[in-house]
């Protein structure tokens, strides 16, 4: 869901002051026929969530967006519980992912003895591979209990001066676990981008602040973190829209609770969550029109999600004088 | 250029993992909707799900038809066959609980089964248990499982001051409906504040998806309650509560308690409907389980299938019927399958 945007000028033009051939004429021509499918394709998804979502626009208006109820019964929906839900984890999974997917990448471009190299990234980027279904299966059964039985009491008795972690209730499923889920999902996606920015670090930059007589830290704080900054970012934004979109792991783990609460180990959920789940059984025209408004949401926020990431990778290119 | 190399070998993945997940979404929605000479394909119900899988290879053997069953959820099923996607959509809610409906099609129940409610304490089986109770646990009202309304109904039993922790499903679902009709018709502040439906919005407790969720969280949770199809709760050793019955009496969900119910409501109404929740007090009734349900199976009225699903819908409600207590399913009764072959006659292509 996020592009990168790499291209410069010469890349725009690729043969400058040539006359276009035959095969060039045919490359550029079916390039452009596939990125034009991709926009036809956007904009048919916009086209068509629209007017699935008609009914409930014209139903609820604006204040869909901010109301909290959902009641199929009485046929009262609003995206407020799941918006909040959604903001909640995927920024909290965003947080706690990102130190130590660097961590990971640090360690396996420089730190790690070169035998072990290969083999931890193989397991890394497998991570990656497993379904949601299969992560969120397992939060359920094997994470959830962890948590709700020996780390959430202790966060609690440490940390309860925080709002955040109130008191750890009976719940197995609650926002935190999906927290959890969520950033052991998006954590191999951080991990191995990183990876390879890292390794793409020049070697005389490396030496030359070794040289300079810097320590191994210093040297990565100084030289590792400027250089990839932007594709850091750009990792990091692929990481959100993983998360901001992630459904059924979620839908899982989370207990389907209403209402915006403080506390993380309260029940919530989230969009994603909500269509996945209801879809299928929807039992009024409007249920099925909301939880299309619910995805007409889902998109609108992750575009701009999308804009502003784009927007702090370019600053952050431009700051260095290069793209990446 | 290792970082490009890296950025097009992921796509390429994301890009193979969707094509596969495309083409199976596709092959899975073309499977129940194809309907060739000699296949019958429906979609809906995942309650009378069992059912259906045990019912494939004998409609095979006997009919020479093949049984396709997607299942999707009731509402999907209902919206299925509305649009004419399948041959039959299975729903556990009547018809008229969905809007928009299915206005040319014949409902027939064809299927009779119940729903437990599961908890963990262990050591302690067969807790008696009340509707009012129940849908108090429900709303949030009674915490803890020695309060004294639950104490009162097992005084023989020494409860426990654990919390209860409520649990539902988070999917749309028949069970939750037939649980929530039951609620609703034990319950007046239920009724009022939460009603009837596959989905509600609950007043407490964690929602998990599917009856698999359900279990596995009231399994891993000391003080847990739950409520899936009977046969679920009984096949994977839960404890079930025993329900008081409107004439007084704690039952056991068992077979005879089923049919029993059944007993409450014979004969259809003009749409085919039935209901059989809560009976009231009766010699007739004394050993009802007050959480049954029938479960519907929904036809366009025309259809070009119609002979095979005609003879397919026949079976199931004659000779299908006794693959169902295996599972927990009870035989209709004669009138219902009278009723039922009435209905089927109305099918035509």
């Amino acid at each position: 869901m996020t592009s990168l945007d790499v291209s410069t000028d010469a890349a725009r033009r690729p043969f400058p002051g040539r006359r276009a051939r035959l095969g060039d004429l045919l490359l550029q021509g079916s390039a452009g026929i596939a990125a034009l499918g991709a926009l036809v394709l956007v904009g048919l998804i916009v086209w068509k969530v629209i007017e699935g979502a008609r009914l409930s626009i014209s139903t609820f208006g604006l204040s869909f967006v901010w109301d909290v109820a959902w009641d199929p019964v009485r046929l009262q929906f609003g995206a407020g519980s799941f918006l909040f839900g959604t903001v909640v984890t995927s920024i909290s999974a965003l947080i706690l992912a990102t130190p130590i997917a660097l961590g990971i990448a640090l360690f396996l471009s420089e730190l790690a003895p070169r035998g072990i190299r290969g083999p931890v990234t193989a397991l890394v980027e497998t991570l990656a591979a497993i379904p949601s279904v299969v992560i969120g299966l397992w939060g359920l059964l094997v994470l959830a209990p962890i948590l709700r039985d020996d780390v959430n009491p202790a966060l609690h008795s440490v940390l309860g001066f925080i709002p955040l972690f109130g008191p750890a209730g009976t719940y197995g499923s609650n926002v935190f676990t999906a927290i959890v889920v969520l950033t052991i999902m998006i954590l191999p996606i951080i991990a191995s981008i990183s990876r390879e920015l890292f390794l793409s670090v020049p070697g005389e930059l490396k030496e030359g602040a070794l040289g300079l007589g810097t320590t191994r830290w210093e040297m990565i704080r100084g030289v590792f973190f400027p250089y990839s900054r932007g594709g850091v970012a750009a990792a990091m934004i692929l990481g959100l829209g993983r998360a901001i979109g992630e459904a059924i792991a979620v839908a899982l783990v989370i207990g389907d609770g209403l209402g915006i609460h403080v506390n993380l180990f309260d029940l919530g959920q989230t969009i994603g969550g909500k269509i996945a789940l209801n879809y299928q059984g929807a039992s009024s025209g409007l249920e099925t029109s909301s939880l299309i408004y619910l995805a007409l949401i889902l998109l609108v926020f992750s575009i701009i999600v999308n804009i502003v990431a784009q927007l702090v990778v370019r600053r952050s290119a431009r700051r260095l004088g290069q793209a990446g | 250029m290792p970082r490009d190399g890296k950025l097009v070998r992921i796509s390429l993945v994301t890009a193979a993992a969707a094509a596969v997940a495309g083409v199976a979404v596709f092959t899975a929605g073309t499977a129940s909707a194809k309907s060739s000479s000699a296949s019958v394909g429906g979609a809906g119900s995942t309650f009378v799900a069992p059912l259906l899988s045990k019912w494939q290879g004998p409609v095979q053997q006997q009919l020479g038809l093949q049984l396709n069953y997607n299942p999707v959820g009731s509402g999907g099923g209902v919206s299925a066959i509305t649009n004419k996607q399948v041959d039959f959509g299975a729903s556990d809610a009547p018809l008229s609980q969905f809007n928009p409906s299915c206005s040319s099609c014949v409902q027939i129940p064809w299927a009779l089964a119940a729903t437990g409610v599961m908890y963990n304490l262990p050591g302690l089986a067969n807790i008696n248990m009340t509707g009012s109770v129940l849908a108090q646990i429900y709303m949030g009202k009674i915490t803890r499982w020695n309060a004294p309304a639950i104490k009162k109904l097992n005084k023989q039993k020494s409860l426990p001051n654990t919390p209860i922790t409520v649990v539902h499903r988070s999917d749309s679902s028949g069970t939750t409906y037939n649980f929530t009709d039951y609620l609703s018709h034990v319950s007046h502040a239920w009724k009022s504040k939460v009603g009837t439906g596959s989905a509600v919005s609950w007043p407490t407790g964690e929602g998990e998806k599917g009856s698999s969720g359900v279990a596995g969280a009231v399994r891993s949770t000391a003080g847990a309650v739950g409520y899936a199809d009977v046969y679920y709760g009984l096949h994977n050793h839960f404890g079930l509560f025993k329900m008081k019955n409107r004439s007084g009496n704690f039952v056991r969900v068992r077979a005879k308690a089923i049919l029993s119910a059944a007993a409450l409501d014979t004969h259809p109404a003009k749409d085919g409907s039935l209901s059989i929740v809560n009976p009231p007090k009766s010699k007739k009734y004394a050993n009802a389980y007050p959480i049954c349900t029938y479960t519907y199976v929904d036809v366009q009225k025309h259809s070009a299938n119609a002979a095979n699903i005609k003879k397919l819908l026949r079976w199931a409600i004659t000779k299908g019927q006794k693959y169902g207590p295996a599972i927990m399913f009870e035989p209709l009764p004669k009138s219902v399958v009278t009723f039922d072959k009435k209905q089927i006659r109305k099918i035509h292509s």
